[in-house]
């Protein structure tokens, strides 16, 4: 078999990040022949995980997406050292041997039980490459206490944070959000959630719950968004575990392979440590020269990472700037109390505000349960927007909430900028699609619309974004008698394929 | 619901073009397709096997393609029970390969993975592999070792059995000594097992919210052999 590659593609994807693995599989699902190529030798870009020696050399060695990386071990370097005390369970030595057991997130993220990735992913049976872990507690902080916001009817009604009469407070206030329909409540119309909150009297815990966990609002979210996201939270209830979150198992690094998995089950070529050099416009066609790796390519259509543009093209682009400031932690003990964190569970998610609730961070907590650490530690995520170059300084307001009351035992601690450029509405000018860098959100939300918008500026609105991939027993294999083949099991696309074949039989 | 007790997952590696999908196929339709280029849309193969009186679902997953260039995702390897390592006899380059991809393994595969070094093509005449050196390396790594012909047939059922039964010892040697303690964790914080969400959408259709329904394993059947 010939390892020389093909060069004629109707699409290149450059860049294996999420958003461009959505786009890759998509083309792919639809029959387009697809050559999907990463700079790294990893899957995933800005949205990988690493174990934790790559991911100490990935700080230390600055990229298109990374910057102002530093990391610093805070425990003993090795046993010897620590020879009087008397339980030295965890050394710098001893978190570099299980170095492979870390999975470190570039991109952390959860997923709504009921949300876009969840329905994407069912919908276009990408959902049997991916195993997820239901977050256990979606947590506000109370005192510096880390408390666990009620999310079911049991909760409410078991939990201690709430006297009796705001356990019927919160039921009531949360049925009736869930009763609500649009022509409902006019008269907030144009107001603000947090005004809603208050005329309905509740009282300033279960505000507190609702604008921080349930609705995630500010001060300034209007009533109509307010109540989208409570319904967002209220309809992911009940459907896979005891919050309405969902983390993929082993790091959110593995969403973007199940993509690319997906797209080479269906033909697409997948080449790592592959560079896009540079690319110009055929003379007597529409076709685009793609330059890698001293070999010129032939594309109908090219879609890239902005990280993954040549010089060339990026500096159309604008420079890259501060977008997301990251903090990465890795405990020996948890935050919370026990409760929070019983037989090994603890993924933990938590809003923090800052400034009068002008900024704002996300904590994700992880424990061993998540596939993304060895037993008896614990990861804590933070992310931030970006509002300078240091991000240590970027969180310092939300660390300072964290770990000054009741400090876990940190061993690691770890910053790091992500960048992201400025896209112009991609101009004519420009004869390729470029995707956004990861942007602040829980879900994938707004990776999944880029994604869908390329896709559609590609192919148009009439082709389907992601159908559903057939299940191995449903597959044609030739040789095989097909009408043994039970017809009516095949997804819509695949059975109008096999009527066109019997058609030009 | 399908009726069996154990399902594990088994997955394909090897260079490309030394026989990853004829072994499948010939396992599990009974087919050796010539000249065969890569199958679209064939994701992984099911095949139910008996073993010792009880039923066993094998899941075998091929590499769709992506060790073309050296770029198999790491969650391929995830959560598989046993990893097939597959070299051509006539081949020497398919032969010395062989550590680079036992490194690839060593860093994404589970440490406690059931590995099989396969010798396929023993169809051919023009071998340049003697057995003896594909045994002492597989020995050397502490791997299983078996040569086949997915062409002619030969070995490649005693290779899937095999492997299934090996792995139904693990489970149940493992059921033995830690079910109880697995459960107790299990008890202790609820939906410690991990989820996946093809086996739960219908479910998911039907439910509404405020549901509180209680979450669990959905994979009751997957038995860790690992």
């Amino acid at each position: 078999m010939s390892d020389d590659l093909p060069e004629e593609f109707d699409l290149i994807v450059v860049g294996t990040g999420f958003t461009e693995s959505c786009i890759a599989a998509a083309a792919s699902r639809i029959g387009k022949t697809v050559l999907h190529i990463d700079a790294n030798e990893y899957y995933g870009d800005a949205w990988s995980s690493f174990n934790l020696e790559a991911f100490n050399c990935l700080l230390e060695q600055p990229n298109f997406t990374l910057r102002n990386g530093s990391y610093i071990w805070h425990g003993p370097e090795s046993k010897e050292e620590n020879e009087e005390m008397e339980i030295v369970s965890w050394t710098r030595e001893t978190l570099l041997e299980k170095s492979r057991r870390f999975s470190l997130d570039l991109s952390p993220r959860v997923a709504y039980s009921d949300g876009e990735l969840v329905k994407l992913l069912i919908k276009s049976n990408i959902c049997r490459y991916a195993e997820f872990r239901a977050v256990d507690h979606v947590c506000i902080l109370s005192n510096d206490e880390l408390v666990s916001v009620p999310c079911s009817r049991s909760d409410v009604f078991n939990t201690k944070m709430l006297t009796m009469v705001e356990k019927r407070m919160l039921m009531k206030f949360l049925t009736a959000c869930n009763d609500y329909k649009e022509e409902d409540e006019l008269s907030f119309r144009g107001r603000t959630f947090l005004e809603y909150l208050q005329a309905q009297r509740v009282t300033d815990k279960i505000g507190t719950c609702v604008m921080q966990a349930i609705a995630m609002c500010d001060a300034n979210t209007s009533f109509e968004v307010g109540m989208q996201r409570t319904n967002r939270f209220l309809g992911s209830l009940g459907r896979y575990g005891n919050t309405p979150f969902l983390f993929p198992m082993y790091g959110s690094g593995e969403l973007p392979q199940c993509f690319c998995r997906l797209c080479a089950v269906f033909g697409g070529v997948y080449c790592l440590k592959r560079s896009l050099d540079g690319i110009t416009q055929a003379e007597q066609s529409n076709e685009l020269l793609v330059s890698s790796a001293g070999k010129t390519l032939r594309a109908k259509q090219v879609v890239c990472a902005p990280a993954q543009l040549p010089a060339s093209l990026a500096r159309h682009y604008g420079e890259l700037k501060p977008h997301i400031s990251r903090g990465l932690f890795i405990a020996a003990s948890p935050l919370g109390n026990e409760e929070l964190n019983k037989g090994g569970g603890g993924v933990i998610l938590l809003r923090l505000l800052a400034e009068e609730g002008a900024r704002e961070a996300c904590l994700l907590q992880l424990a061993h349960y998540s596939g993304t650490c060895p037993e008896g530690l614990y990861i804590f995520h933070l992310t931030t927007p970006a509002i300078s170059e240091d991000p240590s300084a970027d969180l310092a307001a939300f660390t300072a909430q964290l770990f000054q009351a009741n400090a876990p035992q940190i061993l690691y601690s770890a910053y790091f900028t992500l960048t992201a450029q400025t896209i112009p509405k991609t101009s004519t000018a420009m004869p390729i699609c470029c995707t956004a860098a990861p942007t602040y959100e829980l879900d994938y939300d707004a990776a999944i619309a880029n994604a869908r918008d390329i896709f559609d500026k590609l192919y148009g609105e009439a082709e389907e974004f992601l159908p559903r991939a057939p299940d191995p027993e449903e597959i044609v294999v030739e040789g095989e008698d097909p009408s043994a083949l039970r017809e009516h099991s095949l997804p819509e696309d695949l059975r109008a394929q096999l009527q066109q074949m019997d058609i030009a039989e | 619901m399908e009726d069996y007790k154990f399902l594990f997952k088994i997955v394909l590696v090897g260079n490309a073009g030394v026989g990853k999908t004829c072994l499948v196929r010939r396992f599990t339709q009974g087919l050796f397709p010539p000249g065969q280029g890569a199958t679209i849309g064939v994701d992984f193969m099911i095949k139910t096997v008996e073993v010792e009186g009880e039923k066993i679902k094998l899941q075998i997953w091929d590499t769709a393609g992506q060790e073309r260039f050296r770029s198999i995702t790491q969650s391929y390897y995830r959560s598989a029970h046993a990893l097939i390592l597959v070299y051509d006899i006539s081949c020497q380059p398919t032969f010395d390969c062989l550590p680079d991809w036992l490194r690839e393994i060593q860093e994404y595969a589970n440490s406690k993975v059931l590995k099989i070094l396969v010798g396929n093509k023993t169809d051919r005449d023009d071998r340049e592999i003697p057995t003896q050196i594909g045994e002492e390396f597989a020995k050397q790594h502490d791997m299983y070792f078996l040569e086949t012909s997915a062409k002619e047939a030969e070995n490649v059922e005693r290779l899937f059995y095999e492997i299934a039964a090996e792995l139904i010892g693990q489970a149940r040697s493992k059921d033995g000594s830690s079910a109880a303690a697995a459960a107790a964790a299990q008890r202790q914080s609820e939906g410690s097992g991990s989820i996946g969400l093809g086996s739960f959408s219908a479910k998911a259709a039907q439910s509404n919210c405020c549901g509180g329904s209680s979450s669990s394993n959905t994979n009751p059947n997957t038995s860790q052999a690992g």
